[in-house]
């Protein structure tokens, strides 16, 4: 359909537009108009993606002189290739209705992993060796040295590349990765390469969240964006963490062991540096202090100053050129320690350096880590603020809205959120205070372990397997939780009742085990067994959509690790900076985890689920959590 | 389906009250308590707009509720399959124990299995049915395709324990072995009737629906606790349709509907002939061996009319020569369902407040169509004779009757005994001799179609709705519509589906 919001003519692919879909758009362009930046909340399951899209690829349109170009930013490959999918169904639609003149350039740019032809290369097990194995074909040393010695291996669909030179282009069109990779093995050319060539005059650029926010990748690929460009963070209600991941580092044992082995290769003043850390790994004790203070005292002991270390990751990176070293992904102990460097060279506020000699759980093993926390998410998205005219904030979970602003350090022009209209009740949330026998029941930490909590979680469990049809979801706080109540469960006979209404999975900390138990919890729930998947982090990234989740348990509310001492520096920080309470921060990120769990059960209005949050600690954070999920009701 | 889900919660949470009850009083009930437990008096109440409690006016809403299924249900002139073979599937697992129904789904789900076998052997003369029961995790053959009423119902109630498992895969595999072997004009279908929610299979059920649907077997649902996926998939698949009943009630709804004869299948639709016997029947008195039971008998009983063996029922396939067996009143009762009557029109509130234009009475019984004081009640009319009648003659002239009254005596009149009943009184005002050049044309296109190949009863029957056209076409503009809507399905002639 086509209709017109102020003086932009909207495509939108579709016959029929929600409500919130349409007040979206009218806050959206009015960001764009005001060319700020703006924090948009709607519910997951009401097309939000092609909302955004349609509009700022209209908007582009409707100004032919100054196009504005989109920077789309997703969490995971997979909604990367979701995007592009639907951005292309809108480009044909675009396309039927406007003729060629509505042609716009879309890619998606993602690691060599993802886009490597080259069967040697992308063979290699992860990202960091396929990268390795990448530049060990097509660094320009190895290629000078090939064009010399012909027994030399090179990439041929790079040197194609390199050999078309400037005709070496994409056609306009929609290309995910897919695509990409199809086009290059058509041609003969590099993927990867191309792609990242093209993203300078592409109009849509689909990429992950590092290549904006962690300033070593951002300084390489994003740089040349112009300034006229609308950046998207989409699902972005974790985006405070991602921030403060990109700065952070942590040093262990190994990596300090692994950085001196390639000090043997190098053998250059970082050694001191190296001996320095490891000096302060030897510490009996748990330390915290200042970046400030740090250097000072880096500065005293070994005679490297602030200066330099700043610099550190700089000079180790033109030293390896200059070395000639292709096999990246051996070296990456003595980046680290380079990254903490320049980090700590760098800023000297958000940050705290936390060493510990070993783990909280396991106090006879000794496994000290250096941990170079940064507290403060603004400093790594504060690049893009400035550098780009709008950025959108969007996700399906964003309240309490207000607070985004403070942690992100910025001023949106627009602050919106949006509920989701629904024709009918296809959620019924619930919150569980007492067992059955009435007493309350917490995974606090006092009743944690109490045997009366963990039977009552149990019984719910039970009558829940017996009325519920097709798949069930449980979250647990943490993984060592469900480890203890699934053990009791066993031994008090509960599981085995449960087991014969559906079938148990259990997720473990291994990837492939818990893909495997995933794929065998579809199966059951396809062939109309029935099935429980009980998960120990309370995590995101898995959708529990249709028949896969008729139900979530939320077994307890989901708060950080209180005695974290990154998290307490964390606090402390907000604290003073931002004067955001500890309380309020943390039942803010623990009703955002819950509110991440159970939306995984919806993903479409066609959807129906029930939610139970089983603690009684939920009743008093029950106003946020009506808020989080839109205007429905809490029974 | 979230409106059953949050019934289905509400009736667990009512049942776990009413365990308690049980446990302090011992097990029987009190008449005071039987109020609470079985009879919920108070949900036959509603509340007026004045606060006042008066009870439901279940009239009405049941005229309501059969005047949507009729519209759905009848849409006109479809090719049936009238000759049908089905299986009832009925799940006795353990969770046919449950108690959400009273007094526990398996005595529900019977009930409702008796009432509709009958009402399927009244409306599909010429079909048969058999029973499969899902128990302990494998599927049992209680009775074998036949199409004698009492004795599946006999054999089901017979058999009314619960436990165990219940498996989907093992019961569409029994019943595709069992139906793979009835010949090809006949419709093969499965109703379920399936309290479980979960099916313990020994092997991929994805492979057996997939066989089913490659020998056209149309496999329904009736939930009874809540939504499945891998029954709306096997629904989705096959062709049937999946619902899950609310309660009772709703689930008698559900399970009749499955009593008129279901759309043809395309691929079976191209009219073919099949060779059919019309048995006589046997004398009083004379003893035989019947070839299906294998028993000497006395009396009754039909003689196959090609090799001359001896039956005890119809319809039925000769044990002997093969013969499809049919009674020709059988053929003539199934008749109906391939020229419905069209559903009446509500007659709308402004023409009925006007006393001019509405006689007084229902056409049909006669009765006074005025509720008392005078205030008109809501009646219907048929769209093609123009008579109205009371709500009971509507649902009577549609689920028994089959003709509609108006019509008939119209189209006897017209045939040359004019001035009968009521009807012409009306009709006579109108002169539709003047009108009559203006659908010679349609006439004589819709007698070429006729002749193609339609027996001289429909070819009557047609004429007669063509002249009801003529006359519907006075009433002034309606001419085109009524035309248009008539006209369509005259591409394809109608016909017993084989």
């Amino acid at each position: 359909m086509k209709f017109q919001i102020e003086d932009v003519t909207v495509y939108f692919p579709y016959d029929n537009i929600y409500p919130e879909q349409y007040s979206y758009m009218v806050e959206l362009k009015r960001a764009l108009d005001a060319k700020g930046h703006c924090l948009l909340e709607m519910p997951t399951g009401t097309g939000k993606t092609i909302a955004l899209l349609s509009l700022i690829t209209s908007y582009a349109l409707s100004k032919p002189s100054n196009p504005v170009k989109l920077l789309y930013c997703t969490r995971t490959v997979h909604e990367m290739e979701k995007t592009l999918a639907e951005l292309r169904f809108l480009h044909n639609y675009q396309v039927k209705h406007l003729g060629p003149s509505a042609r716009i350039l879309a890619l998606g740019l993602s690691s060599r992993k993802n886009l490597c032809v080259n069967p040697r290369v992308v063979s290699a097990e992860n990202r960091d060796s396929v990268d390795a194995a990448c530049r060990k074909l097509t660094a320009s040393w190895v290629r000078a040295l090939a064009v010399e010695n012909p027994n030399i291996p090179t990439c041929e669909f790079f040197e194609n590349y390199e050999k078309a030179a400037s005709d070496a282009v994409l056609p306009p069109g929609v290309y995910t990765l897919q695509d990409l990779r199809a086009f290059g093995k058509e041609k003969g050319w590099c993927p990867y390469f191309l792609a990242r060539h093209m993203v300078q005059f592409a109009n849509v650029v689909v990429y992950s969240y590092q290549y904006l926010l962690d300033p070593k990748v951002a300084g390489i690929i994003s740089k040349e964006m112009q300034r006229e460009s609308v950046v998207v963070f989409d699902e972005a209600h974790n985006i405070d963490n991602v921030c403060i991941e990109a700065l952070s580092v942590s040093v262990r044992m190994q990596t300090l062991e692994g950085a001196t082995r390639n000090l043997n290769r190098m053998n250059q003043e970082i050694e001191r540096l190296v001996q320095y850390f490891k000096g302060r790994l030897q510490t009996e004790n748990v330390e915290k202090e200042g970046p400030v203070t740090f250097v000072a005292s880096i500065n005293a002991q070994v005679g490297i100053d602030q200066k330099m270390l700043r610099f550190c990751y700089d000079r180790l990176h033109s030293l390896m050129l200059t070395l000639e070293i292709t096999d990246t992904g051996q070296f990456l102990h003595i980046q680290t320690i380079c990254d903490l460097a320049t980090l700590v060279g760098t800023y000297t506020r958000g940050f705290s350096i936390i060493i510990e000699p070993f783990d909280e759980r396991m106090p006879h093993i000794p496994d000290p880590v250096l941990q170079l926390c940064c507290h403060d998410a603004s400093l790594a998205i504060k690049p893009v603020f400035e550098r780009f005219q709008s950025v959108v904030i969007t996700s399906g979970t964003l309240s309490p809205i207000d607070l985004y602003p403070r942690l992100l350090n910025f001023n949106p022009v627009v602050s919106r959120s949006f509920t989701m209209s629904l024709t009918r009740d296809c959620i019924c949330p619930m919150v569980l205070t007492r067992g059955s026998d009435q007493l309350p029941v917490s995974t606090k930490y006092d009743l944690r372990s109490d045997p009366g909590v963990e039977k009552n979680y149990g019984k719910l469990l039970l009558e829940m397997v017996s009325v519920v049809p097709d798949g069930i979801v449980c979250f647990f706080v943490s993984y060592s939780y469900m480890d203890g109540i699934v053990n009791s469960w066993h031994e008090s006979g509960i599981l085995k009742e449960i087991m014969q209404h559906k079938l148990v999975f259990i997720e473990t900390q291994d990837v492939v085990e818990t893909t495997l138990a995933l794929d065998n919890y579809r199966r059951a729930c396809d062939c109309g067994r029935g099935a429980v998947f009980s998960r120990g982090k309370v995590a995101e990234g898995i959708d529990f959509d249709r028949h896969y989740g008729r139900l979530v348990i939320m077994f307890g509310v989901p708060f950080q690790y209180t005695l974290s001492r990154i998290l307490l520096a964390r606090l402390e920080y907000l604290r003073e900076t931002f004067q955001i309470k500890e309380g309020d921060f943390l039942t803010f990120d623990a009703l955002r985890q819950a509110a991440q769990c159970v939306g995984r059960v919806i993903r479409s209005k066609a959807d129906y689920g029930m939610m139970i949050f089983a603690d009684k600690r939920f009743v008093s954070l029950c106003t946020v959590t009506i808020v989080l999920l839109g205007n429905s009701t809490i029974k | 389906m979230s409106r059953k889900e949050s019934n289905d919660e509400e009736m667990q949470f009512n049942r776990e009250e009413e365990e308690d009850d049980e446990d302090e009083n011992g097990r029987g009930l009190d008449a005071w308590e039987r109020t609470y437990a079985d009879e919920r008096s108070w949900e036959s109440l509603q509340e007026d707009e004045s606060g006042l409690l008066r009870p439901i006016d279940n009239k009405t809403l049941y005229h309501a509720q059969y005047r949507r299924r009729l519209r759905t249900s009848s849409a006109a002139r479809i090719q049936k399959g009238l000759i049908r073979y089905l299986y009832i599937v009925i799940d006795l697992s353990r969770a046919a124990g449950e108690m959400d129904y009273k007094p526990s789904r398996m005595v529900v789900v019977a009930r409702q299995a008796e009432a509709f076998i009958r009402e399927f052997f009244d409306q599909n003369p010429l079909s048969q049915i058999g029973l499969v029961t899902l128990k302990d995790g494998v599927a049992h053959c209680l009775t074998d395709l036949g199409g004698s009423p009492e004795s599946h119902i006999k054999a089901l109630m017979g058999k009314l324990t619960s436990s165990g498992d219940a498996s989907l895969q093992n019961g569409l595999d029994l019943v595709h072995s069992l139906l793979n072997q009835i010949p090809t004009y006949g419709h093969r279908e499965v109703l379920i009737l399936y309290s479980a929610l979960s099916t313990c299979d020994p092997g991929d059920i994805m492979e057996t629906i997939q066989k089913c649907k490659a020998s056209k077997i149309r496999c329904s649902v009736i939930g009874l606790s809540a939504e499945l996926y891998i029954c709306k998939y096997l629904c989705q698949e096959t062709g049937g349709s999946y619902y899950v009943a609310l309660d009772e009630s709703h689930l008698k709804e559900l399970v009749f509907e499955h009593a008129p004869p279901p759309p043809a299948i395309a691929e079976f639709a191209i009219a073919n002939l099949i060779r059919m016997g019309f048995p006589q029947r046997a004398a009083e008195g004379v003893i035989s061996i019947c070839s299906c039971h294998k028993e000497a008998k006395v009396g009754g009983g039909y003689t196959c009319p090609r090799c001359k063996a001896r039956i005890c029922e119809l319809p039925t396939e000769c044990q002997i020569c093969g013969l499809t067996l049919v009674s020709s009143p059988h053929l003539a009762r199934s008749y109906h369902h391939l020229f419905p009557i069209t559903p009446f029109d509500d007659v709308s509130p402004s023409v009925s407040s006007d006393p001019r234009y509405l006689p007084k009475n229902c056409f049909g019984c006669q009765q006074s169509l005025l509720n008392p004081g005078n205030m008109p009640a809501s009646c219907v009319s048929c769209p093609k004779c123009k008579q109205y009648f009371c709500l009971d003659c509507d649902i009577y002239i549609h689920e028994s009757l089959h003709n509609c009254p108006g019509c008939e005596s119209f189209r006897h009149s017209k045939t040359g005994k004019r001035g009968h009943g009521v009807l012409l009184k009306a009709e006579e005002k109108v002169h539709y001799e003047a009108r009559e050049p203006q659908s010679n044309l349609e006439m004589e296109k819709r007698s070429r179609d006729l002749r193609k190949g339609e027996s001289p009863q429909e070819i009557d029957l047609q004429d007669t709705i063509n002249k009801e056209i003529k006359m519907n076409h006075l009433d002034e503009g309606k001419y085109q519509v009524a035309l248009r809507r008539d006209s369509t399905p005259k591409n394809k002639p109608e016909f017993i589906a084989h």
